[in-house]
């Protein structure tokens, strides 16, 4: 899909191709420091510059892979859901973050320091360039345009963007929000679930609840009281209770509205799904008590 | 590692986020969540339940059906004067409550009536 150049579509698209690569952007400066330390400073300044333009040249060509992936079905789902975990990685707070281990040890070599620095950066970069792609709405010069707008950002202005975060820290809970957006959109463009969705309208607002309550738990579950926390478990557990009664009406062929109900059998499944969840929460908040009891008396012997 | 990370406040983003930039990404949220609810929402149904009012005299035409035609930057735009409106309306009725309640007996700046 092309979209037209300047459009409100295209600047969008564009803004939150790099607020995500600014958000998931890996730490390269560290890697190339760590991999290159031990190298004459000659090669050093050769090892930066190749090393740099070797993970941007793999970064657009995955970016570009991923755009042609998205397009097979079922792609687009499992995109979706990735990214939903990858909103909910970067809105974790971390206790001790630790280094990249991708690059602990010194290269000997120039090719060899070269390499490192591109691997690690195709790895540390999976996330990211799945999400451009799916924010890209296959477009390749989208992907293209953001990569040229955030990598030398990335690359040359790290220091600014760790100034831009440590001035305005909402960036991150924004940048997890539009993760959750295009996590969004990508399920509803499922090409297998198109129509699944036009059938049943109410499920996209259900899906995008449920995307963005599971995407940003861990940042609010942090201000809940210990006693409001199983919310976070709860809420998201009790949509896909719903959505799934609606997955099943469709795949066994059964009516789960109570106003087109047929028989008992029907009903019985309509006082089910209104009402069956409340014993499997019950459960759940009596282990969850029982659990944190037990953590509770070995934490005091 | 991200290198977001790298910065000791944006590490610990949840806890020295500012509540106006936590109240702003908050109102982006609720208006992407309104679009979903504008793709979702059949319009017949609005007719079917008597409630046509609340798509044409309280602007739900502009309003809710219109935004799942909204891209990013139009959601960030409604999310931030979203934001300015609760931040204007806290300011307003926390100056209200201020002026309802009694001022202490033995105060210096009670006026004598």
């Amino acid at each position: 899909m092309e979209l037209e150049f300047f459009s409100a579509a295209f600047l969008s698209a564009l803004f939150a191709i790099v607020l995500i690569d600014l958000v998931l952007a890996g730490d390269n400066a560290l890697v190339i420091g760590l991999v290159a330390r031990n190298l004459p400073k000659q090669t050093q300044n050769k090892v930066i510059f190749w090393g740099t333009f070797g993970a941007i040249a793999i970064r657009a060509a995955m970016a570009i892979l991923v755009v042609y992936i998205l397009a097979v079905p079922g792609f687009m789902l499992g995109g979706g859901l990735a990214l939903v975990w990858i909103a909910r990685k970067l809105l974790t707070p971390e206790q001790n973050a630790e280094a990249s281990h991708l690059a602990k040890a010194p290269a000997a070599t120039f090719a060899g320091a070269v390499r490192t620095i591109v691997i690690a950066d195709a790895i540390m970069g999976v996330d990211n360039v799945l999400a451009i792609g799916g924010a890209a709405h296959g477009s390749i010069l989208l992907i293209v345009l953001g990569l040229a707008i955030s990598v030398p950002i990335i690359v040359w202005g790290s220091q600014l963007v760790i100034k831009l975060v440590d001035r305005y820290p909402s960036v991150i809970l924004l940048g997890g929000a539009v993760l959750a957006w295009t996590a969004y959109s990508m399920v509803v463009r499922e090409p297998l679930l198109v129509a699944w969705f036009e059938a049943h309208p109410a499920t996209k607002l259900v899906t995008a609840i449920l995307i963005f309550s599971i995407s940003l738990g861990p940042w609010y579950s942090e201000r809940l009281s210990e006693n409001m926390k199983p919310l976070v478990v709860l809420l998201p557990a009790l949509l896909v209770w719903m959505l799934a009664f609606e997955v099943a009406a469709s795949v066994l062929k059964v009516q789960v509205d109570y106003l087109l109900a047929r028989d008992q059998g029907e009903y019985m499944l309509e006082g089910l799904r209104w009402l069956g969840w409340l014993p499997l929460a019950a459960a759940f908040l009596w282990l969850r008590e029982l659990m944190v009891g037990r953590t509770r008396r070995i934490a005091r012997s | 590692m991200l290198l977001i990370r790298r910065s000791p406040r944006a590490a610990n983003a949840v806890r020295t986020v500012s509540p106006g930039g936590e109240l702003f990404v908050a109102s982006v949220v609720i208006c992407m969540i309104l679009a979903s609810f504008g793709d979702a929402i059949d319009p017949m149904v609005f007719g079917e339940a008597g409630l046509e009012f609340a798509l044409f005299d309280l602007g739900g035409e502009f309003s809710v059906l219109a935004m799942r035609h909204w891209h990013l930057l139009q959601l960030l735009l409604a999310g931030g004067v979203l934001a300015a409106g609760i931040f204007v309306l806290r300011i307003g009725s926390r100056a209200v409550f201020k002026t309802l309640r009694p001022a202490p007996h033995r105060a210096i700046d009670k006026v004598p009536i």
